[in-house]
């Protein structure tokens, strides 16, 4: 075995000999809390990222560089949606364990489809990612397949609790698919219903349960709107009939309640993370949550 | 003529197809070794400003900081930030990243003027020491407190603050050499540093040795590396605010020569030692996910002892001691009211000015003050625009029987732009 190998290993059963724990860090709310439900109470999750902030401008603390540093997973969501605040937090973090590449490194977004993926990218688009939507955790399918992933790799680095992590793992399965009949049943209504978003955050959710996606109140991702565009998706409210305006917890409401009131569609405002909302403190709740404000 | 026709259709086949078949799969093969995958995330930043300042170039260039630069009177360099009345090419930058294989990082910051390049940094660091360690070495700018490791585009203001300038020089300090870090398996953030550099800094450190041609004085150019830097940083959050502050000490000789090893004429030297403690603090508090109020401030203190050398016209050679305790500080707020806009305020104050020269003091005057305030508006987070007003009372000019100030305000018009595969900055 090359020495190369072993101090990452050796490092590895130090700190875990030190805490007992397998110590992760979550980069969001969503992230952490299937690591709990796969974990449970034999690894010790940090999330960073509240849940209630934009996912893509999360300020870089300082704190967050001690997290990492003694972490011996690192989860992330990827799809460039870490983009603008980790890659530095992981360069000052000091922990090989963790960089990208290493089995203490896991890109979520790897092990899923992602849809929207541009043929060419340019800024003249606005804030576009490359990679596709990163905002995948928002299709509740993707839920089993990231929570596999994630066992894989706790399986990987701590063998020992392999059968417990896999138990716990069919159990989440077993659960997901009950709440997802549920929500199949109740969303059913509401199948070609046209809505207009804020960002093109909830896209993955829309087309998973049918409705259609007329356009955003923004004009391109991550650029605020103008008098112009608003104008103009004033215009296709009306043209295409559109029914609902589905905006984030995170950006400002002034563009979707003035078109709301004037047009009188309904104005909804969602969960897109693990403790956006009070109501959302789980990946079942997020879901259980959005369904019931559409429905309401 | 069907002959001919037959003859030119083959001939045009020839011609045509079939060395575009064989061009087609010379492309296929022919990017058998193709590396353009492996391309490192480049970037080009762009900074320009206009400037409107109620002092004639040629009298901004002859101004001074007494005592923080004495014995040798740095002034304003016609080729630093926002120099010129009127327009101001700053600075093109070429940033280059990559990993280099799974122990190495490397990043290169080229700094482009429109008639010359210079590499402003180019270093690499590794990336799986164990235990928390981590090796950073090359050209890079020192860690010595908050603001001289920021590059100028992340800075709140178009400037550097007063004492960042008068004690380390406009492009700040920017050394060759290498530096250790450990971040201690702590709760909370807590990092410990080291850095051992060449030590070459027009304000604070040099190595150039010296001689007098028609006396026995001869000092020795310093050998090896002439700067030492200790630091350690800590954060903590409160809430939705995160504090963060350190304390930073550099340590070296100043050992610089102006004129005064040549044959004829006036001449200066100075061989010291350089002294300077930092202390730094940022606080950043999140009103929600886009607002945000932040404090930054640093306080430098730098003592110099050691000996002055002069040659008068005469050809006389003086060498008092000479004592300098030089200190500032500087406090800025600044504020993103909405995705688009941050207004922010600047405070500088150069306080202790105390220069002696064998003992006596040479009545530098202290006390000096900048005012700055901004506003700029982003677009996106690739472009700015930045409207910044100083006010500027610490500047002097050498005059018959002492200093005489020389105030001057100037508002800059400050565009900066991003384009390709830019790093994420850090807090």
């Amino acid at each position: 075995m090359k020495l190369s190998k072993i101090i990452p290993l050796l490092l590895l059963c130090v700190q875990t000999a030190f805490t007992g724990q397998l110590q992760v860090v979550a980069t969001y709310g969503y992230i952490g809390d299937i690591v709990q439900r796969i974990g449970k109470g034999r690894v010790e999750v940090v999330v960073l990222a509240r849940g209630d902030y934009n996912p893509h401008i999360i300020i870089p603390k300082p704190s967050y560089i001690a997290k990492v540093r003694r972490a011996d997973l690192l989860v992330i969501n990827g799809g460039q949606l870490e983009i603008g605040w980790l890659p530095q937090i992981i360069k000052q973090a000091n922990n090989g364990v963790v960089q990208p590449g290493e089995r203490g490194f896991l890109d979520l977004s790897m092990h899923v489809h992602l849809i929207d993926v541009p043929t060419s990218v340019s800024r003249e688009l606005g804030d576009v990612h490359p990679e596709g939507n990163p905002h995948f955790f928002m299709n509740p399918d993707n839920i089993p397949v990231v929570a596999k992933a994630i066992t894989e790799r706790l399986s990987e680095l701590d063998p020992d609790n392999q059968a417990f992590y896999e138990a716990n793992n069919k159990e989440l399965y077993a659960l997901w698919q009950k709440n997802m009949k549920v929500w199949e049943e109740k969303l059913k209504p509401f199948k070609g219903e046209k809505v207009i978003e804020y960002h093109k955050i909830f896209d993955y959710f829309l087309n998973r349960f049918g409705f259609i996606i007329a356009g955003t109140i923004e004009p391109l991702p991550g650029i605020p709107p103008t008098t112009k565009h608003i104008a103009d998706v004033e215009k296709l409210i009306e043209r295409e009939k559109v029914k609902f305006i589905f905006q984030d917890v995170y950006n400002p409401q002034d563009a979707s309640s003035y078109l709301s009131k004037r047009l009188n569609v309904k104005l909804i405002v969602l969960p897109h993370d693990v403790g956006a909302v009070k109501e959302a403190d789980n990946v079942f709740s997020v879901f259980d949550e959005i369904i019931r404000r559409i429905t309401q | 003529m069907k002959l001919k026709k037959t003859c030119l259709s083959a001939l045009f086949l020839l011609l045509f197809l079939w060395p575009g078949g064989l061009l087609r799969a010379q492309s296929r093969e022919g990017s058998a070794f193709d590396q353009s995958k492996f391309v490192p995330d480049i970037a080009f930043i762009l900074d320009g400003s206009g400037v409107a300042r109620d002092m004639a170039d040629q009298k901004y260039f002859s101004l001074t900081i007494p005592g923080f630069s004495y014995p040798f009177l740095n002034q304003p360099s016609s080729s630093g930030l926002n120099a010129h009345r009127g327009m101001n090419f700053n600075y093109g930058e070429l940033s280059l990243y990559s990993v280099v294989d799974p122990y190495f990082d490397l990043f290169a910051v080229i700094d482009l003027a429109p008639e010359s390049a210079g590499l402003e940094e180019a270093y690499f660091t590794t990336r799986k020491l164990p235990y928390g360690f981590k090796i950073k070495a090359g050209k890079f700018l020192a860690s010595f407190g908050r603001v001289n490791e920021q590059h100028e585009h992340y800075w709140d203001f178009a400037n550097r603050p007063l004492i960042a300038t008068a004690l380390f020089g406009e492009d700040g300090l920017n050394e060759i050499g290498a530096q250790v870090t450990w971040v201690a398996p702590t709760s909370f953030f807590l990092v410990f540093g080291a850095e051992v550099l060449n030590g070459v800094n027009e304000q604070s450190f040099g190595t150039t040795g010296f001689s007098d041609p028609r006396s026995s004085i001869v000092i020795d150019a310093v050998q090896g590396p002439n700067l030492y830097i200790g630091f350690i940083r800590s954060s903590f959050d409160i809430e939705d605010a995160s504090i963060l502050f350190g304390i930073s000490n550099a340590m070296g000789t100043a050992r610089n020569d102006q004129g005064f090893s040549s044959i004829g004429g006036t001449g200066e030297a100075v061989n010291a030692n350089t002294d300077i403690v930092g202390g730094d603090l940022t606080v950043k508090y999140s009103l929600d996910a886009v607002r945000f109020v932040s404090f930054q401030g640093e306080y430098m203190y730098r003592v110099m002892n050691g000996t002055e050398y002069t040659r008068d016209s005469l050809s006389v050679v003086s060498s008092p001691g000479l004592d300098k305790h030089n200190s500032g500080f500087y406090t800025q707020v600044a504020a993103k009211l909405d995705q688009l806009w941050e207004i922010g305020v600047r405070c500088d104050l150069l306080m202790q000015n105390d220069v002696s020269l064998g003992g006596v003091d040479q009545h530098m005057p202290s006390n000096l003050p900048r005012y700055s305030a901004m506003i700029e508006y982003n677009p996106t987070e690739f472009s700015r625009i930045r409207l910044q007003f100083d006010r500027d009372e610490s500047r002097y000019v050498q005059a018959s029987g002492g200093w005489s100030r020389q105030p001057y305000t100037q508002i800059i018009l400050q565009a900066n732009l991003t384009i390709g595969a830019h790093g994420a900055h850090a807090f």
